[in-house]
């Protein structure tokens, strides 16, 4: 019996899982509601603020390494509900399509922060 | 008052004369201290001889009495008719297993299981008996005791899906079995149940749901033991990767 | 004679039990998550463009159609943190000494608190 990676796949999707229980919420109140519907500051300071914050690189270090387990973490968790809900799709194939979109999500997350 | 009566809908299979399963209805006496088993023994003892299934010890001990009632794995010996009176009880064969007949399931890929995770006292050596008996603190026991509990009564695989769509998935009893020997102290067999522990067909196949536990009558808690055995697996696989001349 | 009868295993399983359906839900938040981790990449994206860009996004984001689907993502990424931190102490059971402590309490101590803790102070640091 080779030996399986499973547990390899299984720990990013645990990481991830920390990461998104401890993160997605407070992101999702910030970006989708505190910000946007913020009154109180001017557009100006508020962008200038927010710029500011994310320009530390320990900032975006912490962001690309939070976003890119998250990514693993709904990755490993949709393959699992595509095979357990009987969807009839190759084993290797659906692994590829859903670890490989995650690849490409944590790519695209190491490009936006670099651009900020 | 009137005899009280519960209808008891029952699963009846019989190879060579039922080409599909058929359910057949039985007026039980109602009692309040009844069990689903004893309405299965009146009903073979009084009405229907033919009826086949399993049981032993009518004190949810021996794990054989296992059996779906309602849809939900229980032990017969355990399930009260006043829980589901006056509502009519279906009573079938525990999910996730081939019927043999009427209420008796085949468990042969169960016990194969259970084998295959060397559920025994693994040592490096052969020990000398004159070095007298292993030595055992409480603490140490309580390590594994609850994992020992395990009366291999199979409801945790009926209630398990993922022991439904995958036929070799080792699941919860035989893992929870493996867990207790790696966490006894006297046993020095981990590496030996590991490739087996981190393969697809064991610890890792499990998407903890959690079903396992809930029905477990003797609080075995299979799903927290594979969750810890999902953990071992990634040590294990780290150190392979990250130490490869470390022979694990 | 042995002719064993093997149900099959219907399909929709998943509906079948309130177990299996808050199971299903639990692990379907996963796409809500992933949906909203695409829109926090566009939305560091338009960050990084210029305030005109990210003001473009913000009044976007005021849409009734992306509050709602916001309310929903946060709802998902709220049972999904809540279904974590539950399930936490079972597979890592803290051991003091030969005492496991009781499942509430890593619970709490490595999930819930730790939660609340980050996220005011995420809260703070984005807002002052």
């Amino acid at each position: 019996m080779s030996r399986s990676n499973e547990a390899f796949w299984w720990s990013l999707f645990s990481a991830g899982g920390v990461m998104s229980a401890l993160f997605i919420p407070v992101f999702i109140v910030l970006s989708s509601f505190l910000i946007p519907f913020a009154g109180s500051q001017s557009d100006e300071t508020r962008y200038d603020h927010l710029v500011h914050a994310v320009s530390f690189w320990p900032v975006r270090l912490v962001l690309l390494v939070v976003l890119a387990l998250c990514f693993f973490h709904c990755a490993h968790r949709i393959r699992h509900v595509v095979t357990t809900v009987g969807l009839r799709i190759s084993d290797g194939l659906l692994a590829v399509v859903c670890y490989g979109a995650a690849l490409a999500g944590a790519i695209a997350t190491v490009f936006v922060l670099a651009r900020l | 008052m009137p005899d009280q009566q519960v209808t008891l809908s029952v699963f009846r299979y019989r190879p060579g004369q039922d080409a599909e399963p058929v359910f057949q209805e039985y007026q039980v006496p109602y009692h309040d201290d009844w069990v689903v088993l004893d309405a299965l023994n009146w009903i073979k003892e009084s009405v229907d001889g033919t009826l086949a299934y399993r049981w032993s010890c009518r004190m949810g001990v021996c794990g054989s009495c296992g059996m779906m009632v309602n849809g939900v794995p229980r032990l017969t010996c355990a399930a009260f008719l006043r829980e589901y009176y006056p509502a009519p009880i279906r009573v079938e064969p525990l999910a996730n297993f081939p019927v043999e007949r009427d209420l008796i399931i085949d468990l042969d890929g169960f016990l194969e299981k259970l084998k295959s995770v060397k559920p025994w006292v693994i040592r490096d050596g052969v020990d000398s008996a004159t070095n007298g008996e292993y030595l055992q603190t409480p603490g140490q026991l309580a390590r594994f005791k609850q994992y020992s509990m395990c009366i291999n009564c199979m409801l945790c695989y009926a209630a398990c899906p993922v022991v439904g769509l995958e036929t070799n998935f080792i699941g919860p009893a035989a893992l929870a079995l493996a867990l207790r020997y790696n966490l006894d102290s006297r046993d020095q067999g981990n590496a030996q149940r590991q490739q087996l522990l981190g393969s697809d067909e064991g610890a890792m196949a499990c998407t903890f749901v959690g079903e396992c536990t809930t029905v477990c009558p003797k609080n075995v808690d299979p799903a927290g033991a594979v969750q810890q055995e999902k953990v071992l697996a990634v040590n294990d696989w780290y150190y392979n990767v990250l130490v490869p001349w470390g022979k694990r | 004679m042995r002719k064993p009868y093997v149900r099959p295993m219907p399909g929709t399983w998943y509906l079948h039990t309130w177990a299996y359906r808050l199971f299903m839900i639990r692990e379907v938040t996963s796409v809500f998550i992933a949906a909203y981790l695409v829109f926090l990449l566009v939305w560091l994206y338009r960050l990084g463009q210029g305030p005109e860009q990210f003001e473009a996004m913000l009044r976007a984001t005021r849409s009734p159609l992306s509050v709602v689907l916001h309310v929903l993502a946060l709802a998902a990424a709220l049972y999904h943190s809540c279904t974590w931190f539950n399930l936490t102490p079972k597979v890592m059971p803290v051991r003091v000494g030969e005492e496991r402590l009781p499942d509430l309490l890593v619970a709490v101590a490595m999930g819930y608190f730790p939660w609340i803790v980050l996220s005011g102070l995420l809260v703070w640091g984005a807002l002052r």
